[in-house]
């Protein structure tokens, strides 16, 4: 087994108080909290730390901890000397909070674990009867299948808690139908597939939280859909028929005469599916024709001597306005 | 294998509630004083939770037992969680935009 380094991974000296001590695993206990930092190895660190902390936190446990020497490295191989918690008293339990399909490291399990492994034995005899631990995982599906429903295979990773009191991680894969309409965010709800119980207890319950892929085309608020269209400078200023494409199928959209950058036209009903169905909102964006042709340029030449146009003229105002105002002040 | 989408109807009592999340009716009692879940109905007898509040109820637990919160801290930290995340998104989809 690896040899752990408590006092580093916790960020304090070995002439550590037990207050720092308390007050160092606060603060990256909040920091690591796998409900507050989404990083990918946050949940890793968060046990690693409380294990730490188990340790250090316990004068017990610390003092055997500390006679074990300077002489290790963390990461290097290390095995327990033979009787080394000779002479010391474990008086504590396992900490609160934490339930028994948790996994501690082998490091801690070869020093600690076998006070537990009794307690888990007596624990087991006393026909002791709980809920097992619901357990969360996230399902990334495309927008495509929330447009059609679909099924997803999904992997989650287990730990086991085989009869002689050692710890596997098992893999589960189950095959799980999506339903039609579900939201970004959305739960699911799998009865019974969470954690076994101890005892009579039924097993937890899984919650899986739909997460949307981001979509080349569309954005999703709830069931409503966005999707930014480009249009001719011709199509906004005469209006006409343009194609949009969305999540169902091709349509046929009608352009309004005189429409803007950035005006939204709404299609009832072509967001996600759901009772009433979402709404799809496409947002115009005027596209220039380039000026890379002869005759491209002189339409645009011809526009400029023609058209009374100045984008700028609100501008010009503002600014003379409030330089006249600065004046007067 | 088929599961349920948790809806927003309150349909839940005091005790499913207790039941579903393993935790108790004081816990429960202090969320709803401080706003952390939405409930339906007068007196406790009658409360009835949507199952969302399930997943509000446990998050807050975890963060009360794993970081030593009252349900008052608790209730906080779930609220600047949804504040930052709804920032997340905006500043997600911002940044899409730019590409």
């Amino acid at each position: 087994m690896e040899y752990k380094d408590y006092y580093s991974l916790l960020g304090v000296e070995k002439t550590a108080t037990q207050e720092d001590i308390k007050r160092s695993y606060r603060k990256l206990a909040r920091k690591y909290h796998p409900d507050l930092n989404k990083g990918a190895d946050a949940e890793a660190k968060f046990k690693e730390i409380g294990e730490a902390n188990e340790v250090l936190s316990d004068p017990e446990k610390r003092a055997a901890y500390d006679q074990l020497g300077d002489a290790h490295q963390p990461g290097q191989d290390f095995q327990s000397p033979p009787n080394w918690d000779a002479g010391f008293e474990f008086s504590g339990s396992p900490s609160r909070g934490r339930s028994e399909e948790e996994a501690y490291s082998e490091f801690f399990e070869g020093l600690f674990g076998q006070a537990y492994q009794q307690q888990r034995a007596d624990r087991a005899r006393a026909r002791f009867n709980a809920k097992g631990q619901d357990h969360h995982a996230k399902v990334l599906i495309n927008l495509e299948d929330s447009f059609t429903g679909a099924k997803q295979t999904i992997v989650l990773k287990v730990p086991e808690l085989t009869p002689d009191g050692h710890l596997v991680v098992r893999e589960r894969k189950l095959e799980v139908s999506i339903p039609k309409g579900v939201k970004q965010g959305q739960l699911i709800r799998l009865k019974g597939q969470g954690a076994p119980g101890l005892g009579d207890g039924g097993a937890g319950d899984l919650y899986l939280e739909i997460a949307l892929n981001p979509h080349p085309l569309y954005r999703t608020d709830g069931v409503d859909l966005y999707l930014d269209l480009p249009v001719k400078p011709w199509e906004a200023a005469l209006g006409g028929r343009v194609k949009v494409p969305t999540p169902g199928g091709v349509v046929d959209v009608k352009v309004p005469a005189g429409s803007k950058q950035g005006s939204k036209l709404r299609l009832k009903g072509r967001g996600l599916p759901a009772k009433p169905s979402g709404d799809m909102y496409v947002e115009l964006q005027i596209a220039l024709p380039p000026a890379d042709s002869t005759r491209a340029k002189e339409l645009y030449e011809s526009m400029a001597r023609d058209l009374d146009f100045d984008p700028r003229e609100k501008l010009i105002r503002e600014i003379q306005s409030r330089e006249q105002d600065h004046s007067n002040a | 294998m088929t599961g349920e989408v948790l809806t927003d109807d309150p349909k839940l009592t005091l005790d499913d509630l207790c039941e579903t999340c393993g935790v108790s009716e004081v816990t429960i009692r202090a969320y709803v004083a401080e706003g952390v879940i939405e409930v339906n109905g007068d007196d406790a007898g009658r409360w009835r939770f949507s199952e969302i509040t399930l997943v509000r109820v446990q998050k807050a637990y975890r963060l009360q037992r794993d970081l030593r919160l009252n349900a008052a801290g608790a209730a906080l930290a779930l609220e600047l969680m949804s504040q930052i995340e709804a920032l997340n998104d905006q500043l997600e989809r911002l940044k899409r935009i730019r590409e």
